[in-house]
Parts: C-alpha cells; structure tokens; sequence
C-alpha cells in the first residue's frame, strides 16, 4: 500500500518554530502583541471611527479620532484626473482605463511578438491621446498642460518605458559594439547621464532646450519631459539588459552563428529573449522605480497624483486632511506597484518552469 | 585551379591572437565525402582551425576555400559558407529557452527561410535519426548530456550542410553517453557525409576516418590514414602523443 507522507501536524510545527525556548516564546508573544496593537488602531482609525460621508464632515477632526474618508469622497476626482474639466473628466477615466487595459494586455502571453505589441500600443496610445485631447467629434480641446492626476501619471510612466525600452536595447548594443569607438562614446553617454540627478535632466529638458532647439522641434513641455525621463530611464536599462547579454556564455551567439543566423536574427532570437530573462528580477526593479519617480514632474508644473493630491487637500476647507489623501494616494501607487512585481515574480516562475 | 573535388582547402594560413600565433602555415585539402579527425594535446589549436573554416575565428595570412567560396571579408561569403557547414560544440550550445523542435527549425525558417510545416517535417526526421524523436517538446536542460549533443547534431543537419565540424563532441559527456553519440557520427559518416572531428576517440578515428591529422603548437605535424597514423606513427612528437593517450 502506498503511504504518502504527512510531515508534522500544524500545532507541532508552530510549536516548534515559535515556542521551542523560554526565549523564543517571550519574543513571539511579544511581537505579537505588538502586532495586534497596530492592527487594532489602524482599524480603529481608519474602519470603527472613521466618517465616510461628506454630510458629516463637520464630525472630521473634532475628537472623532477617526479618519476622515470624506475628503477622499468629496475630492476624488480632483486626485483622479487633475485640473481637467469637470464636465468631460469621464474622457480621461476612459483613456486611463485604456491604458491600463493595454498595459494589462501586453502582459498576456498571446501578446508577446514585436508585430502584436506594437499594433497594441499603437492603438493603446491613440485612444488615450484622442481621448484626452479631444478637438474632434465634438469633443473640446484639452491641452497638455490640463491634464493630470492618475491619468497623467499613468501616462507618463506608459511613454517612458515604451520609449526608454526600445532605446534601451539600442544602448546596451551599442555598448557592446565591435568598433571601440562607438562603444566607448556609448559608455560615455551611458556614464554621464546616470551620474546626473533625474530631476537635472527634467529640467533641462522643460526648461532649457526650448532655448536651444529650433522651434519646430520643442514641442510641448510634457513631451520634452517624457523624452528626457525616457532617456534617463534608457540609460540605467540599457546596463541591465547588457549585465544580462553578458551573463549568457559564449557559445550561444557562436551556435548561431554557425548556424548561419544574421545579427539582428541572433540578436531577437537568441541573445535579448535570454538577457531579458537574465535581467527579469532588476528591470521590475527599474520599472517601479520609473513609475514612483514620475512624482519629481510636479516641479516642472505638471499635475500628477501626488500633486493633485496636494490639491485636494490644500483649501480651508479640508486642510486637515493630508494624512487622508496621502493614504489614498499611497494605497493608488501601491495597487500599481505591487501589481507589478507580482507579475515580475508570475514570469520568473514560468520561465523557471520552462528551462529546468 | 580549385579542384572541384575539393570540401575545403586551406593554403599557408597563419591566425593570431593579438601577438600570440596560434596556427602556423596551415595547408589542407580536404575532399567531398572525406573524414578528418583532427588530434593532439591541448592547446594545440585544434579548435581554434575548426573555428576559422566557419568564420567563428577569422584568419590573418594565407586563404580558406569553402566549397568554391572564398572567406574573405565579404559578408556574402560568411553567410554562404556558414549555410553550407554545421558545428557541433563541445558544451552542444542548444538554446536554453527554446524546446528541442524549435531548436531544430528556427535557423531552416530565419536563414533558409523554410515554411514552418516542412521545417518541422525534416527537424522530425532528422529526431528519428539521431533517435530522440519523443523528446521534441521537451526544453534542452530537462534532457541527458548524450541527449542534448544528438540534438545538436540534429539542429546542425536542420540546416542541410554539405560540410559539419566536430569540435570535441564527446569530451563534456559522462563515459556512457559518449558512445550514442558517437554512434549518430558513425551512421552520419556511412551517408558519405563530409566531416571534421576534433576529438581523441580513436576508435572512431580507426572506424570511419580517411585521414588523421596531428597538430602541436599551432602546426600540423603529420598526417597520415588511420591504420598507419596509429601503429607507424613518423614524428616522434606524435608517438610521444599516442603513448600517452593509448597509455602505453
Ligand atoms: N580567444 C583567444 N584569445 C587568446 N588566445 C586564445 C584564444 N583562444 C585560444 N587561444 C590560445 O590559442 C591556443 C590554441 O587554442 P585552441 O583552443 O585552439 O586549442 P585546442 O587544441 O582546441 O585545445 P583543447 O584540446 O584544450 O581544446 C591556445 O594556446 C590558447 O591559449
Ligand atoms: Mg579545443
């Protein structure tokens, strides 16, 4: 008869690991205590005497001890979409559903070939801008400088990796060129733009080039942003993606060769799928790096969640409300965040499905 | 003046690594159809010749014909002789995050641009014969070290090569795989298939060469058929060699 085997029971084990020594015990119920005490206020604060509506705001910080969720209520869609009109603020939840939606999509499977994700994001992209935009159809002109909250954040991150990425990749091979000089101007590059703080290079870019470009070549100063947080963020990928090509032995890129493949066959086919893999666990880490950081363009003049946040509780009205907002906020950057790197961590089990 | 009969033929070629000259004067007429084992000791260059017949090492002096087609620097050439001949490494280099099939059909459908069906047609046949076909779906690190070189013959026979190099196709194997890949090189030299194997196992090398050549610092010291290389060996470099690996 087959027997499988149990292991110790559920009580032996917690026994064991947590109650073994005097020691041990006194720590464990200590902390536990601990933890039950914050978890109990929290829910006090936040849950039991928190208001919820705005009718009873006048409750809000008069002894209630509770947190005051009215203010997310009232002021939601300040912190949603930004100082974009009241009447067509629908247009920018449905351009930001659009892309979140994409970027969602492009996680799938099905999605992943250069012709389908392009198509994806081509599309992705021109329902959000036409859509926040407007001008057509009907729809009143929105320009850049209206937009804002999740939707600009979310936004921004989307062009930024979408550019940075593809850039990236050029970099990193650049770097590796067989010709010493490219590789070592690349380097330089490379070098001196991540030893520059992020928010120099948004500056410079809103607020110097204009001088010194042409003026058919400024543009808005949204996209100047985004171009130049994209290059930033291209330069700190473009070392990851070549710490990746050069984790991979040799032998691949010679087997290849041998075989006859050209570089850019070698390249798409055998040396990035593997660096990307290589390089999953610090281009998650980048990414969510690139999608905090894009708060810094509030210095600029945009108006991003964290900015529009600030807006929502900066009037008499509800100026004591911060910690409120900022929870919120908190709670909308960790959604985001925590979805993407548990995503990082679904793909590195699937690929340690497939190579092991 | 490029005998037709001619596989590959190197004339006075010489390949060094900045300063460092690791093949001397290489002169070799290798015909259609004919073995070469190619030995000695380590560092000899053995390697590093195999390599310099597909371009995966380039040449400094003296030229390298390829079924007719110079390798020179001409891209066109590369391409064209890379087509023509397959390698099989010591360490086999399947693409890790591909399974045994793609492997086969991904460089017939990039570089032969073979439609997908028939790429998958031959790669098949080409499983049976090295027989591995029930292992097709199955990704190269869930297979044995033997397992893994006879899909790397096979990815390499994909490509449909006139010529295929052998560079120390047992060495990295556990001593009882060796001999299933070695029998795949066997069969494959009963086809009339032309090759070049690097590698000590001279009873392959009695079995199925036309030809052994013995290399020491960068040279080909001697070369010879395999009965009279082995038991009347000339140079006393090469006897010195077979002492020690037929440990005499
Ligand atoms: N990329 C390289 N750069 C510099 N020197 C090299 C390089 N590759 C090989 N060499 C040198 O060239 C010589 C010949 O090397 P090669 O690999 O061809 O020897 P081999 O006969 O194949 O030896 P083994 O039996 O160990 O494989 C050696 O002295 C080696 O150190
Ligand atoms: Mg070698």
């Amino acid at each position: 008869m087959a027997q499988t085997y149990s292991g110790p029971g559920v009580f032996k084990r917690i026994r064991d690991d947590y109650f073994s020594t005097r020691l041990n015990t006194v720590v464990t119920l200590g902390f536990a205590a601990f933890v039950i005490w914050v978890v109990w206020s929290l829910f006090g604060w936040g849950i039991q005497q928190a208001i919820w509506s705005p009718a009873d705001k006048d409750h809000c910080g008069h002894g209630s001890g509770g947190a005051c969720w009215a203010v997310i209520a009232a002021r939601w869609r300040l912190i949603f979409f930004g100082l974009f009109p009241f009447e067509e603020q629908w247009r920018s939840g449905i351009a930001c559903a659009a892309i979140v939606l994409t970027g969602g999509l492009s996680c799938v499977p099905w999605f992943w070939s250069a012709r389908r994700l392009s198509a994806l994001w081509i599309i992705g992209f021109a329902v959000f801008y036409c859509l926040m935009r407007g001008g057509f159809f009907g729809l009143t002109l929105v320009s850049e400088q209206n937009w804002g909250g999740l939707s600009l954040t979310i936004f921004i991150f989307a062009s930024v990796t979408l550019i940075g990425m593809p850039l990236a990749i050029v970099f990193a091979l650049l770097r590796q060129s067989r010709l010493p000089w490219i590789a070592r101007t690349m380097g330089v590059v490379i070098d001196t733009i991540r030893s520059l703080p992020l928010l120099s290079i948004l500056f410079t870019f809103a607020i110097v080039i204009p001088f010194v470009l042409p003026g058919w070549m400024i543009g808005d100063k949204l996209y100047r942003v985004i171009v130049g947080y994209a290059l930033f963020f291209a330069c700190y990928q473009a070392e990851i993606i070549r710490g990746g090509i050069q984790s991979l032995p040799a032998g691949q890129d010679e087997a290849a060769m041998a075989l006859g493949m050209s570089y850019w066959n070698r390249i798409s086919y055998i040396i990035l799928p593997q660096a990307f893999r290589n390089a999953l666990p610090a281009t998650i880490n980048q990414l969510v790096i690139t999608f905090k950081e894009t708060s810094l363009v509030v210095i600029i003049g945009f108006f991003e969640i964290l900015a529009s946040g600030n807006a929502a509780y900066g009037n008499a009205e509800w100026n004591f409300a911060h910690v409120e907002v900022y929870c919120f906020v908190g709670l909308i950057y960790f959604t985001f965040v925590f979805a993407l790197s548990r995503y990082g961590a679904y793909l590195e089990r699937r690929m340690a499905v497939v190579e092991r | 003046m490029t005998n037709s009969q001619s596989a590959v033929r190197i004339s006075d070629m010489d390949k060094y690594y900045g300063t460092f000259h690791a093949l001397k004067g290489i002169n070799l007429d290798i015909a259609k159809g004919e073995k070469i084992v190619i030995c000695g000791p380590s560092g000899s260059g053995k390697s590093t010749l195999i390599r310099c017949i597909n371009r995966l090492e380039e040449h400094q002096v003296g030229s390298i014909n390829v079924l007719g087609t110079e390798l020179d620097d001409n891209l066109d050439n590369i391409d064209e002789i890379r087509r023509e001949t397959g390698m099989v490494f010591q360490h086999f280099n399947l693409f890790p995050h591909m399974t045994v099939l793609e492997n086969c059909i991904l460089a017939p459908m990039l570089v032969r641009k073979q439609e997908r069906h028939l790429a998958e047609r031959d790669a098949m046949e080409l499983l049976t014969k090295v027989k591995i076909p029930e292992q097709a779906e199955k990704y190269p690190g869930q297979l044995s070290g033997g397992q893994q070189q006879r899909v790397a013959i096979a990815r390499a026979l994909c490509m449909k090569p006139a010529i295929m190099l052998f560079d120390e196709p047992t060495s990295a194997l556990d001593p009882e795989m060796i001999s299933e890949v070695l029998d795949v090189m066997v069969g494959l030299a009963h086809e009339g298939m032309t090759m070049i194997c690097v590698t000590h196992e001279m009873g392959f090398a009695r079995q199925v060469a036309d030809r052994v050549i013995f290399m020491d610092g960068g040279e080909v010291i001697e070369q010879a058929p395999p009965d009279q290389f082995f038991d009347n060996p000339q140079h006393e470099r090469t006897q010195a060699f077979l002492g020690q690996i037929l440990g005499h």
